[in-house]
């Protein structure tokens, strides 16, 4: 059975929860990092960061303060556009595993060429790809992929504490996604579910992707 | 960028050019290969508690010869339920960090470094000058000739780090050393 | 908290205040975020715009230190508007209680103020006296020094305008917040309030918390399910170390540490026992000589008899009113009467106010023992930036200690669970826990006088003590034991067996307890409670999210506290759908009651709910606390106001401060300082950060200090987002990067432009290149209860930088 995620902003605060769990699993390294006038830190997704969130603040025109955040990851989508690039160049440089529904980047995307990866990372409409320029390889988040095969929930969504991050089968994902979003509705009229049908990690946000992140949403 | 991204996904999504082999899952040996590494397998499980905020959630400690292996919330903790925030979450890297203090050190007066000393040594040293201390300024009776029992050129600061059996020592030792001067985070 | 983590998911309203809950507790918001699923309303006040406020239904912005006034005009908006829980407060609180003709408040001063001593004489402001000596009390409120009255005419003052005008809250957003929380003044209604640091960190720190007692008690929120007053607790275990009394004037369980005018424990017990004549009140205290009595036993075993008042003649003994608190601890080493002491696990020289100060303290002191995971501020204070290390005379001793998951014991969260946590691990190299250090320690001290002899040797040889640490026995003796072979009911207890529970600890000498609120924790029927996971419920509890078989929880497994005022006269729920407690003609159910005795109804053993209080009453009025009867409004110690309306007394009358060259204040509106900086932690670090600074991977998500302020002021001052800034007060000079932005905004206090500026404490100088600490700016000035610093409100300058030294 295919998995998914949900990931409701409308219920998250921004712990970093995830972003630290994602890291610790995962062994990655810390950056070096500086202050630039946000809380947005490390300022992007890159080979030590699988995942971040995204800070996103606005007044609105009646002067109301709006700080919208946006856990940022792979969307493991349904027909992964960046298995289709990598297979042109190197076959099972990104695979997408059927059971899980998990998009991996093998060791074998070592072998692309500089080109290629980049024409991969490029094709991924929600800006996830990115190549470690020490091993060669393509990074990206991995749905945890050694839990979930071991029956164990992806470590954001365990850590996540105000149930922002929800795992499971698809279509127990879906049907808590529309109860969430009739629920947020009621105090965000414009709230949505971006790209439901083509994605495994469904974002439930209040407003306009454009007032969390460029890439949050395709359709 | 983004246009590139919509065209790509026009060119090479769905309708256009229907599933690719990548998209079947045909490669399963990797996919296995990636399953196969859980890191936690094996370990022991031990209880704890994260060392931050009083909300006190409780962790799990997998542990392997002897070694952290990775540490992850208590999913059967009523109050956390399995969560962490960004510092519980970080508590492995935390215990493993480079920076530890691992050995008591002695900074002499006016010097400009740190030596390495062992615990015998720290402690008589530290015990010599508590003693001194006290014997030489212990109040035993106020300008009144009441007995008060109390040194006024010592202190105690700390901890909320510690365990409630820690305080228990740490408040009973202070106390029957005549100290006062005792103070904590409760009022930071 | 007097409710619990979990309980909060059982509000209608959640009024987050002086807290930053979701940042500092953020999985407790959890529970916050399950109340708003359950369709209760979450308000924010806060001065910054926050990731608590993103997800409250609404924020209110409030100008630093006016707490008061925004509460005060809720608890007068109550009033006006008769939106109190009638019944509630007519049962259970001193509403009624006749006030002694001495009480008066004139222009902000009570009674009995002594301004050469800035002290007020307290007994000006005690309650009259009936012909026995208890209280007179008119419940037809026709006296017009009921409490209710004099309440209601000291809070008549604050009309929506006033508080408007000084807070900087517009009044739609005083009303606001003020209808929403009002609300729950219904039977089947329940707000809690979430407050912190916030709050405690002003020079009127316990007098906001005051006033939130006074709308709780009104809205009959205290002792229901989702309701309460709910301290979200800081440090990782400071219930815990506040219960166990690490507090200079404290003994375990919240006894004072003995003065000189008590010489003996007569004196003690006389001065410290409340005495009643209200007949249903419990009047818990009258207990307390028992619980000294085994505290006493606890530490001097079998050398403590009745015949020698059980060693309280060792006890260290203090001048009435000396204050030790750590702040008059650093400013007599400033003074260089301090020779040698223990910092242990805690970083003043990074996160205590006026750091500037404290640096140059600490270089006094001859001597200095240090136990830390790691190189700080305070370890490392001799080489600190732009001093030489050759002209410091401090001898350090600086030793490894362990983390939480290399040792065993007991943590007590905010909630009040005792919670067992095992060793996972050895300590990291050669690194101790801290009772590993103090009982060798110890145990050398005593060897010396053993050897040496020396002055007082008793208190430290005749002490019942260890020879090693096992902290499992520690947790029994912090239960307690029998002593002598006793009898309770018709079961038999030998010496050396545990204590079954406080109400079986005694004042002969035959039971002792290291701290009475714990005994019942570890016994001999149930064992070690701190180990218990056992989910079970009734469905009664399960409603309200009690787990009263996970754990334990002081007192005696009650949850919630003064749970005894959620049910009516006959001991029915206020609200049935949210029962925490009920009685069912012959017992309680539910959770542990405050007391087993039976609902008021019986006039004979039925008892008033509010048990700690000497008369059973909760207290508008309270005669304790050393700045008024009634929580009013005074600015902060250093205010960009030159007056206020509610009197003439600018800034508190009473609060403490130093007055060495080292302790300089900003004037009143100061032209030279004319922000207000408000400091506070952040989520990805842990206060002072000298344990998250280590971690690179936290300090990778908040790497560096900052400084946010609204786009106006940063137009104003020519400053861009992530410009370097240089940060002035009377006191200090701090580099920080700016962080412009919306979530804070000018405020409009009475008709002028008042901008406030944020910054978080967690940097210091042994991360390089992340700044240093923030605290050298903010103000040596306390709450005269506490003596916490006003760390929340101070006044500050600003420019944009031309070079920074401090971070890179």
């Amino acid at each position: 059975m295919p998995k998914a995620f949900l990931v409701d902003t409308t219920r998250c605060t921004a712990c970093r929860g995830c972003q630290l769990a994602c890291k610790e699993w995962h062994d990655l390294p810390a950056n070096a990092t500086k202050q630039r006038g946000s809380h947005q830190n490390p300022p992007d997704l890159n080979p030590n960061n699988l995942k971040i969130v995204r800070f996103n603040e606005r007044m609105t025109k009646e002067g109301v303060v709006v700080w919208n955040f946006f856990p940022d990851q792979c969307r493991h989508c349904i027909t992964p556009v960046c298995v289709d690039v990598a297979d042109m160049a190197v076959p099972g440089a990104m695979i997408k595993d059927k059971k899980t529904g998990a998009v991996l980047a093998t060791e074998k995307s070592a072998k692309l060429s500089p080109a290629d990866a980049k024409a991969v990372a490029e094709a991924c409409p929600y800006n996830i790809p990115r190549i470690d320029p020490k091993t060669k390889r393509i990074t990206k988040c991995d749905m945890c992929f050694d839990r979930v095969s071991a029956g164990m929930q992806p470590i954001c969504v365990k850590t996540c504490p105000t149930g922002t991050m929800v795992f499971g089968e698809r279509e127990e994902v879906l049907a808590v996604a529309q109860k969430r979003l009739a629920f947020a509705k009621e105090r965000f009229p414009k709230a949505h579910l971006v790209d439901m049908e083509d994605v495994s990690v469904i974002y439930l946000l209040a407003e306009e992707k454009e007032h969390y992140y460029e890439y949050a949403g395709f359709m | 960028m983004n246009t590139t991204r919509r065209s790509f996904l026009k060119l090479m999504g769905v309708s256009a050019v229907g599933l690719s082999l990548g998209q079947l899952g045909f490669d399963l040996a990797e996919a296995q290969a990636y399953a196969s590494k859980l890191k936690i397998e094996g370990a022991k499980e031990v209880g704890s508690v994260c060392p931050f905020c009083s909300v006190c959630c409780q962790i799990i400690a997998y542990v392997r010869n002897g070694k952290l292996v990775s540490t992850e919330g208590d999913p059967d903790f009523p109050v956390n339920e399995g969560a962490l925030c960004a510092k519980g979450a970080a508590l492995f890297s935390m215990y493993t960090n480079p920076h530890r203090l691992t050995k008591p050190l002695y900074r002499a007066p006016f010097s400009d470094k740190w030596v390495e000393k062992d615990w015998d040594w720290t402690l008589n040293q530290i015990a010599r000058r508590v003693k001194d201390t006290r014997d030489k300024d212990m109040v035993l009776k106020n300008e009144k000739g009441q007995t008060v029992n109390r040194v006024d050129t010592l202190f105690m600061m700390g901890t909320s780090h510690a365990s409630n059996e820690e305080c228990a020592v740490i408040h009973q030792a202070i106390r029957s050393l005549g100290m006062v001067q005792m103070d904590h985070q409760a009022r930071v | 908290m007097t409710n619990h983590w979990i309980d909060i998911k059982n509000s209608d309203a959640v009024l987050i205040i002086g807290s930053n809950a979701a940042e500092h507790h953020p999985v407790a918001f959890k529970w916050v975020m399950r109340a708003k699923e359950n369709g209760a309303v979450l308000m924010h006040v806060d001065p910054k715009f926050s990731r608590t406020s993103a997800r409250c239904d609404f924020h209110v912005p409030l100008r630093s230190g006016t707490d008061i006034p925004f509460l005060g005009g809720m608890i007068n908006y109550i009033l006006e508007k008769e939106l109190f829980f009638k019944e509630y407060v007519f049962n259970y609180t001193n509403f009624a209680f006749v006030v002694g003709k001495d009480y008066e408040f004139n222009d902000g001063l009570f009674s009995g103020y002594d301004p050469k001593t800035r002290k007020y004489d307290q007994s000006k402001w005690a309650f009259e006296k009936g012909p026995d000596g208890g209280p007179v009390i008119d419940e037809t409120l026709k006296n017009e020094r009921c409490v209710f009255n004099l309440m209601k005419k000291h809070y008549s003052r604050y009309t929506l305008k006033t508080v408007s005008d000084v807070t900087g809250v517009s009044e739609e957003n005083l009303l606001r917040v003020y209808d929403a929380f009002c609300a729950t003044g219904k039977p089947d209604k329940a707000g809690t309030i979430l407050y912190a640091l916030g709050w405690t960190q002003h020079t009127v720190g316990v007098q906001n918390i005051r006033a939130s007692s006074l709308i709780q008690l009104l809205l009959g929120n205290i002792g229901i399910a989702g309701g309460g007053i709910n301290a979200l607790r800081g440090e990782p275990n400071v219930q815990g170390s506040t219960d166990h009394g690490l507090l200079y004037s404290s003994l375990p369980g919240y006894h004072n540490l003995p003065v000189s005018t008590w010489q003996t424990l007569a004196d003690y017990n006389k001065a410290n026992t409340p005495v009643t004549t209200v007949k249903n009140s419990a009047n818990w205290w009258s207990n307390r000589p028992k619980y000294v009595a085994s505290l006493l036993k606890g530490w001097y075993g079998d050398a403590a008899t009745p015949e020698n008042d059980f060693c309280y003649e060792y006890l260290p003994k203090l001048e009435p009113g000396e204050d030790c608190s750590y702040m008059y601890v650093m400013d007599k080493m400033y003074h260089g009467k301090i020779k040698g002491g223990f910092i242990f696990g805690v970083n003043p020289m990074n996160s205590f106010s006026n750091t500037n100060k404290m640096r140059a303290a600490l270089d006094k002191l001859d001597w200095l023992v240090c136990s830390e995971l790691h190189n700080s501020e305070t370890t490392d204070n001799w080489k600190r930036p732009g001093v030489d290390p050759k002209t410091k005379k401090t001898e350090v001793f600086l030793l490894p200690s362990a983390h939480r998951i290399e040792k065993a014991g007991t943590i007590s969260n905010s909630g009040r669970w005792l919670q067992w946590f095992d060793k996972a691990v050895e300590p990291g190299g050669q690194a101790r826990n801290f009772a590993d250090i103090f009982v060798p320690l110890v145990n050398k001290i005593r060897d010396l006088y053993r050897k040496e002899g020396g002055i007082l040797p008793d208190p430290l040889l005749k002490m019942h003590w260890t020879e090693k640490f096992d902290p499992e026995e520690w947790t029994r003796r912090i239960n307690g034991f029998f002593w002598a072979d006793t009898k309770v009911g018709d079961k038999e207890y030998k010496r050396g067996q545990l204590v079954p529970a406080f109400a079986q600890l005694k004042d002969d000498g035959s039971t002792s307890s290291l701290n009475w609120i714990y005994a019942g924790s570890f016994t001999e029927e149930a064992g070690n409670k701190s180990k218990k996971r056992d989910a079970s419920q009734t469905p009664m509890q399960a409603n309200i999210g009690l787990f009263p078989n996970w754990s334990w929880c002081w007192p005696v497994n009650r949850r919630i506290l003064y749970n005894r005022a959620s049910v009516d006269l006959n001991g029915k729920p206020f609200n049935p759908k949210r029962a925490v407690i009920e009685w069912d003609g012959s017992k309680w159910i539910g959770d542990v009651p405050d007391g087993p005795w039976p609902p008021m109804a019986d006039k004979e053993k039925g008892k008033l709910p509010f048990i700690m209080t000497k008369d059973g009453q909760a207290q508008f009025y309270g005669t304790g606390r050393v700045d008024g009867p009634f929580p009013e409004h005074y600015e902060p110690a250093e205010t960009p106001l030159d007056s206020h309306p509610f009197s003439k007394q600018l800034s508190s009358p009473v609060y403490k401060f130093h007055t060495s060259d080292m302790d300089q204040m900003a004037k009143a509106a100061d032209p030279n300082y004319p922000y207000v900086l408000t400091t506070y932690s952040l989520t990805e670090h842990w206060c002072g950060g000298g344990e998250t600074r280590n971690v690179p991977n936290l300090l990778e998500t908040e790497p560096q200090l900052y400084i946010e302020m609204s786009h106006e002021l940063a137009k104003e001052k020519g400053i861009n987002n992530g410009d370097g800034v240089i940060v002035e007060s009377a006191r200090g000079r701090v580099e920080a990067i700016a962080m412009v932005t919306v979530r804070i905004r000018p405020f409009t206090i009475l008709g002028k432009t008042v901008h406030l500026v944020g910054m978080p404490f967690a940097y210091g100088w042994t991360t390089p290149k992340c700044g240093d600490s923030t605290n050298r700016l903010t103000v040596g000035a306390y709450d005269p209860n506490t003596t916490i610093p006003e760390s929340k409100a101070c006044l500050v300058n600003l420019r944009k930088a031309d070079k920074l030294t401090e971070i890179a």
